[in-house]
């Protein structure tokens, strides 16, 4: 297998499929930056183009806006607190406050830098442990996934911080979004009010665009007198060179490399779980929680070098299964099979090139992130901020009805991007966290049907759902995160008093 | 007023394309309605013949293939269905599936609002066991079907598809009775297989084939042996009347000129004596299985049937 590996190796560096990597990448930044545009999108207007390419040029294309998509998410989120991809929702939470103490720079230098390794760990997964994690993902069946689900769920409601019980309430709703559309398991219209364009479910884009990036230019346009927020002119935009040494945050990079890597192979979580999930651990184990959320590098650290991380891992189960690891991976999985890519454990044997090479790809991609969004970072998109209020407001107001307007190329989704805007505005001006909101949206559905499915598996039982090792610790983990916080407050409270 | 405008304006538009479609057919480039996104197995089919049949219509045809994904295909039949039957907007079409869903739902369109020009895939059901249930014939199969009915978890890809129409034809040629567990797909139903969470699984030829090492499978529901995988055994062989798949066509909006239809029809059927084409769709995964015009539509109503029988004794929804 390894000789296959390199021998693979040099039709990577022919020119025309190396390009495709630093066009994918670059493209990629560009696309993830735009709120609306996500890689999952690109990579869709991609696939039918690729009919007539070298497979190796289609293939690096797509790793290299993967990759390029993921960093470039985390644009918007530190600069205007609008996540550009879902994956970079918790890129906002120190990100942004970074950018108003007039870190911008340093913000983004760190979350390419992350991008950059968490895309390098995942990219070596894929390459020499394929075979074995995919064994891993066939241990979760659909009672497992469940918990999984549950797990997520229950980690961004209790371990976010604040008010638990808006957290709670945020996340019904996110829960709420995913019920309409059809049934998961009998295909009846659930609160489509008779629209065939709700019968696929809520877009994640379109609810994210909504509730993320409206609001905040409402704020823009709201405030058109007043100058600049940011003081540009302290954006710290040193060469990335220089700033490297001041990130020193391996235990962070590599816990959430090892967390995007496996929620990457989990069937359907995705980018914006290993996210939050690698937040909150670094927050919980950092000397000083209590500065998280005020403008902590390393939680942009821990939020970009995990949804990176998963990028290429999503592509285990997807290459070897047929299971998409995320919603940019079922693209690209059409994108292989236009080339007569079949998944499947035969694919490594029958095309070996072209499967190792595509690997050798998402490797590059991700190397090729420092350098050129390294760049893109300091230079061009930290000076965003330099534009006059109103005018940014207005461009990007722009993008966003243009980016849900070619979801599906349809204004319904516009109309619900606005009304989704409202309901973002009135839960920000409460208090109301939005993170909840999307991922109720993600893993809703898959707890849903996971549940469902399980149950049908037990005929009913529902001790379906306790039967296995992998289920019970699951299981553990989930009550561990709802009682914890409160155990621990007692604990300290006792002590205090003592 | 207005509708006097309307009128004239339908009438000219008739005369206009009556018109268009007398002169050499095609003029201009036609527009193949594909209901699925990019990438997926219809797509795959739709742009993998596009470029034979743009050969078989001559005179610099040109297909353009136009994803309008969406509520598993109804948007994009639904809107081939409604199209001006000029024979320059065509549409993908699956079987069972649309069918079932104008039984299922309410659907835009229903079975005589279509011209049927050419099925292209048939891709047979198969029946499959994890490794770890042990059925590994068909025998143990059926015999630990009857002695503990229920008992045994069918992974499939959704309520009301082809897999599901296997499992009912199967249980009443059987006199059995299995748990049916639809997952959203084959891939996620083969994984659940893989690991053992489910017993058996209905699924298609083309996707068993990369994972024959890893699973059981049991039989093809085919007639006669499929070239696609030519040693599985058909359950014919095994003494079971099981014939059933998934079935991707063209069609074009109902009333289509009659030359137009014609010349479409003697293009597609073409196809299958293309060994080109054959190769291309091998390596696809898309066993290939021709049927035209009159014969194609036969086909539908039979399946129409089927479903609507099922419908009455066992409504999935």
């Amino acid at each position: 297998m390894y000789s296959d590996l390199f021998h693979a190796l040099p039709d990577v560096f022919a020119w025309t499929n190396f390009a495709a990597v630093v066009i994918g990448v670059i493209a990629g930044i560009v696309v993830g930056a735009m709120p609306g545009l996500s890689a999952t999108m690109a990579i869709s207007v991609l696939v039918p183009f690729t009919f007539g390419l070298e497979p190796l040029v289609a293939l690096g294309l797509m790793a290299g806006i993967y990759n390029g998509a993921m960093y470039g998410g985390a644009i918007p989120a530190v600069l205007l607190r609008i996540p550009g991809t879902p994956a970079a929702v918790a890129t906002t939470f120190d990100g942004y406050p970074m950018a108003q103490k007039g870190e911008g720079g340093f913000a983004l230098q760190v979350a390419v830098v992350s991008s950059s390794i968490g895309g390098i760990a995942s990219a070596f997964a894929l390459m020499l442990l394929a075979p074995p994690l995919s064994k891993v993902t066939l241990l979760f069946g659909p009672s497992e996934v469940f918990w999984v689900a549950v797990f997520g769920l229950a980690s961004i409601i209790f371990l976010l911080g604040g008010n638990p019980v808006k957290g709670l309430i945020s996340a019904c709703f996110g829960v709420f979004v995913s019920v309409i559309g059809s049934d998961p398991i009998y295909g009846n219209d659930r609160f489509t009010f008779g629209q065939l364009e709700m019968l696929d479910g809520i877009n994640i884009v379109i609810l994210l665009v909504g509730l993320y990036a409206l609001p905040p230019v409402i704020d823009l346009l709201e405030t058109p007198l007043k100058t600049d927020g940011v003081n540009s002119s302290k954006l710290g935009t040193e060469p990335i060179w220089k700033a490297l040494p001041r990130m020193n945050y391996w235990k962070t990079w590599l816990r959430g490399s090892l967390l995007g890597i496996w929620i990457g192979i989990l069937p359907g979580a995705g980018g914006s779980m290993a996210a939050f999930m690698s937040y909150n651990e670094a927050r919980r184990t950092s000397k000083h929680p209590e500065k998280w959320g005020e403008g902590e590098p390393e939680g942009v650290a821990a939020a970009e070098v995990a949804n990176n991380a998963d990028t290429a891992s999503a592509l285990i189960p997807a290459l070897t299964l047929g299971i998409p690891g995320t919603a940019v991976a079922a693209v690209m999985l059409g994108g292989l099979l236009v080339h007569g890519l079949q998944p499947g454990p035969m694919l490594f044997r029958d095309n070996p090139d072209i499967v190792f090479g595509f690997m050798w790809q998402f490797l590059f991609g991700a190397i090729l992130l420092v350098l050129l969004g390294g760049s893109l970072a300091t230079n061009s998109f930290a000076r965003l901020l330099n534009l006059p209020r109103p005018l940014l407001g207005s461009v990007i107001i722009v993008l966003m009805l243009i980016g849900v307007y070619s979801i599906h190329g349809r204004m319904f989704d516009v109309y619900l991007m606005l009304g989704f805007g409202a309901i973002g505005w009135v839960m920000d001006r409460l208090k109301f966290p939005l993170p909840p909101v999307v991922l109720g949206l993600i893993l809703g559905g898959f707890a849903e049907e996971n549940l469902r499915l399980a149950l049908r598996i037990g005929r009913g039982d529902p001790m379906v759902l306790f039967q296995n090792t992998t289920s019970l610790i699951l299981v553990a983990l989930t009550v561990a995160v709802v009682v914890g916080p409160t155990l621990k407050k007692r604990f300290i409270d006792r002590r205090e008093k003592a | 007023m207005l509708n006097i405008f309307k009128k004239t304006a339908i009438a000219g538009a008739m005369i206009l394309s009556a018109g268009a479609a007398l002169a050499e057919y095609p003029e201009k480039p036609i527009e193949v309605i594909v209901g699925y996104s990019a990438g997926g197995g219809t797509d795959v089919m739709a742009r993998t013949a596009a470029p034979f049949i743009e050969k078989y219509l001559g005179d610099g045809a040109s297909l353009v293939v136009k994803n309008m994904p969406g509520a598993s295909g109804q948007i994009g039949v639904t809107e081939a269905a409604n199209a001006d039957p000029d024979g320059y907007t065509l549409g993908t079409f699956n079987l069972p599936g649309m069918m079932a869903r104008t039984i299922d739902r309410e659907a835009g369109y229903d079975r005589d609002s279509f011209t049927y020009l050419a099925n292209v895939v048939n891709d047979p059901n198969v029946i499959v066991t994890s490794k770890a249930s042990g059925l590994d014939t068909l025998d143990k199969l059926l015999e630990e079907a009857k002695a503990n009915p229920l008992a045994i978890t069918v992974g499939m890809s959704s309520l009301g598809g082809d897999d599901h129409f296997a499992l009912i034809k199967l249980e009443k040629a059987t006199d059995t009775e299995f748990t049916i567990v639809p997952f959203k797909g084959s891939a996620p139903a083969r994984t659940a297989l893989l690991g053992g969470h489910v017993a058996m699984g209905i699924l298609n030829i083309s996707e068993v084939a990369e994972f024959q090492d890893q699973l059981n499978v049991l039989g093809v529901a085919t007639k006669e042996r499929s070239p696609f995988s030519p040693d599985l055994p058909t359950f014919k062989e095994q003494g079971l009347d099981l014939v059933n798949g998934s079935m991707r066509g063209f069609i074009a909006p109902a009333g289509l000129p009659e030359d137009v239809q014609a010349k479409l029809i003697e293009a597609f059927s073409q196809l299958s004596d293309d060994q080109e084409f054959l190769d291309a769709m091998a390596a696809t995964a898309n066993p290939v299985e021709v049927v035209t015009g009159e014969e194609f539509k036969q086909l539908t109503s039979d399946l129409y049937d089927l479903a609507d029988g099922v419908w009455q004794t066992t409504p999935w929804n």
